[in-house]
């Protein structure tokens, strides 16, 4: 396996802890989801061009358009927890009350 | 060759040249002088037509007039003089004369009197083309011709908003037996190719349903049977000449008038019959009930006509169009008397029509009170006296007839129901001390009144025998019955009397309780106007305006995905989950397992 790989995967395997793992603010974690999606599309790219995989060409555009769907309705979460109580922590999620 | 023809059109121009009079300048002629002596002429002239039946039994149709021919419909101006029209006539002429004296005393303070007089002419013009047609066009012109006139002189003081809101009703609910009305014509129009009665009566022997059901609907609204009665009691906020012309004796009988002119037809259709039977069966015990808690003396005369109009709708139930035609004429007189009766008495109590407030007449005007008590025993169908002759026939046939046990049971109570408003309003009205302020005069020495009022008092007394011993009889009477039904109308009457009096004079001893829920239900005529002159258009308009107005945008592209995606969603995470929102334990659980996970397989 390519050394690039190797990099790439640690890459992934940081933005993953990133998201599980953060302090207050929900941002970073939506943050570290943006990273994972980008080591990602890059590990698909690199992978599906060396081995001239042609039908898959479309895969990592199709992650791209699918991600940045998801990026918006986190966001659009995110906005909502922010105009309740005014900042993201997470411990302001605890009511689950709509 | 007599002057049948000659003497019965002369009769309905007699009746028709006051309205030439409008050409002229008749402000100070003796207007309504002109008018009551033309009915009167009218009226002998009308007689010798009858009197010819009465002898030789000849009827007559005058068609004179080819008015034009809508390529296969022929329509033209013709006259049926059948039993039914010609024995109506001079009733409708006689107790339209004595009203028209009669209103010369109660209209004489009005400005208005001679316009008065003009439409009440105009109304018995109209009546008399719907009695006399022959062919529908004609009858549907007399129709509308009263059903106007009806509104122009329910709203005759039209400064008055009930007054204009009752003849406003009146017209809504004759519309929609127009409906019917029209139903009839079209498929007559269609499948008979006529409108003349001997053409459809001969091409229709087995007739269809449906134009029954349209002429059934037109009886309902215009003779105010239940489910679109409520105009006839609103309908005494005219005058009480026009109560006594109109809503008793002549426009209400107008529908069972046309029922009774298509017996052909529904002598042979059964369904029709148990319709008919049913929906008098519920008007007349209905509208009975109603009278029992009145307080205006006119509106219980006016649940009395209705009532009355229940009987003769339950008569043509029972396939016996002559007897509701003798019902109708007999009827006619001790109405018309009852009506003219509490005109009197309202009059001189300076306008005071509840019955509350009324007492103690019986010394005081004894003329009214007696003929008040004749036309009460009358309409009760006391022996030997008019009603007698058709309401004791009717309920003989009835309880002879193989009909519904359910109809003929509810129309004995409402018979005895009828002696007991009776009863009441006479208890009310004539006994016991004055309960009428001490400064009202009470004069009904005046002889126009009493002229009029003794009239329709030999016609209450005589007519019902006259007409019953002249006209030549068209079917078979029941002969033989057991005792006890001979007497049942004479018996539930007489207990009706009884326990009214009764129920009466415990009224000085007892404390006042509060209504009952059966009190409040008569009280508010079954509730029946509460509920359903708001609640029915305000749901169609509503509905209408939204179909109109929010379908398309609001509900279709807004409501139907968005928002109920939504809401959908909410509501089903709010009562399926029993999370506690611990994110970030949650998370670390996550990536706690992934890492065993990854541990275990490399």
């Amino acid at each position: 396996m390519p050394s690039i790989f190797i990099n790439i995967i640690l890459a992934f395997a940081t933005a993953l802890l990133g998201t599980l793992v953060f302090r207050s603010h929900l941002m970073s974690s939506l943050l570290c989801l943006e990273g994972m999606m980008l080591s990602m599309f890059i590990l698909s790219t690199l992978i599906i061009l060396n081995m001239h995989f042609t039908m898959s060409f479309m895969m990592p555009i199709l992650l791209l358009v699918f991600a940045a769907c998801e990026a918006a309705v986190g966001l659009a979460l995110l906005v909502m927890v922010s105009n309740t109580y005014g900042l993201d922590y997470i411990q302001n999620l605890n009511l689950l009350q709509c | 060759m007599n002057l049948f023809s000659s003497l019965t059109l002369i009769t309905l121009t007699i009746l028709a040249l006051p309205i030439a009079m409008n050409l002229t300048n008749y402000k100070n002629a003796p207007f309504a002088l002109h008018v009551k002596s033309s009915i009167a002429c009218a009226f002998i002239t009308s007689l010798i037509p009858t009197t010819l039946f009465m002898f030789s039994g000849q009827e007559m149709i005058i068609s004179n007039w080819h008015w034009m021919t809508i390529q296969t419909l022929k329509l033209s101006l013709s006259f049926k003089l059948d039993h039914f029209s010609i024995l109506f006539v001079p009733v409708a002429l006689f107790v339209t004369w004595s009203i028209m004296e009669f209103s010369m005393w109660y209209m004489n303070t009005d400005p208005n009197i001679n316009q008065f007089f003009k439409y009440l002419l105009m109304f018995l013009i109209t009546m008399m083309i719907l009695v006399t047609a022959n062919n529908l066009f004609q009858l549907f012109i007399g129709w509308e011709g009263v059903g106007i006139m009806s509104f122009l002189l329910i709203g005759w003081w039209y400064g008055r908003t009930d007054a204009n809101t009752a003849a406003l009703q009146a017209i809504l609910y004759n519309r929609i037996g127009d409906i019917g009305f029209i139903l009839a014509m079209a498929w007559f129009l269609l499948y008979s190719n006529t409108w003349e009665f001997q053409q459809m009566f001969m091409l229709n022997q087995d007739p269809n349903i449906i134009p029954l059901i349209g002429l059934l609907l037109a009886a309902t609204g215009k003779s105010a049977q239940f489910g679109l009665h409520p105009w006839l009691p609103s309908a005494m906020e005219g005058p009480t000449p026009v109560s006594a012309l109109l809503h008793s004796s002549t426009m209400v009988v107008a529908g069972i008038f046309l029922l009774i002119r298509f017996y052909p037809m529904m002598e042979n259709n059964k369904t029709i019959q148990t319709m008919a039977l049913c929906l008098g069966a519920i008007t007349t015990l209905f509208t009975a009930m109603c009278a029992l808690t009145q307080n205006d003396i006119k509106k219980i005369v006016a649940f009395s006509t209705s009532s009355q109009l229940g009987l003769m709708m339950v008569t043509i139930g029972i396939n016996q169009p002559h007897l509701a035609f003798l019902h109708i004429c007999n009827h006619a007189f001790f109405k018309a008397m009852l009506f003219m009766c509490s005109g009197s008495i309202i009059h001189n109590l300076n306008d005071e029509q509840d019955i509350r407030k009324m007492g103690g007449l019986f010394k005081a005007m004894p003329f009214t009170s007696s003929s008040l008590i004749i036309g009460s025993l009358a309409l009760t169908g006391m022996p030997f006296l008019t009603g007698f002759y058709s309401k004791d026939l009717i309920i003989e046939s009835a309880n002879t007839s193989n009909t519904n046990a359910w109809a003929l049971v509810i129309t004995l109570i409402a018979t005895s129901l009828t002696a007991i408003y009776s009863t009441r309003i006479i208890f009310y009205v004539l006994t016991n001390q004055p309960r009428f302020t001490t400064t009202i005069n009470i004069n009904e020495n005046n002889p126009l009144l009493i002229n009029s009022i003794k009239r329709l008092a030999f016609g209450s007394i005589f007519a019902g025998f006259f007409l019953s011993y002249n006209t030549p009889p068209m079917n078979l009477p029941q002969m033989t019955m057991p005792t006890y039904l001979k007497l049942t109308a004479l018996m539930v009457t007489i207990t009706g009397f009884a326990l009214a009096m009764e129920l009466n004079l415990m009224t000085k001893n007892l404390k006042f309780k509060l209504p009952s829920n059966m009190f409040k239900f008569s009280e508010q005529l079954g509730y029946f106007p509460t509920t359903m002159h708001r609640l029915m258009p305000s749901l169609n308009l509503n509905m209408s305006q939204k179909t109109a107005s929010l379908l398309l945008d609001l509900i279709w592209l807004e409501k139907t995905m968005p928002k109920n995606l939504s809401h959908l969603q909410m509501t089903t995470s709010i009562v399926v989950s029993n999370q506690k929102g611990l994110i970030k334990l949650y998370f670390f659980t996550f990536l706690t397992s992934i890492l065993l996970t990854t541990l275990l397989i490399i």
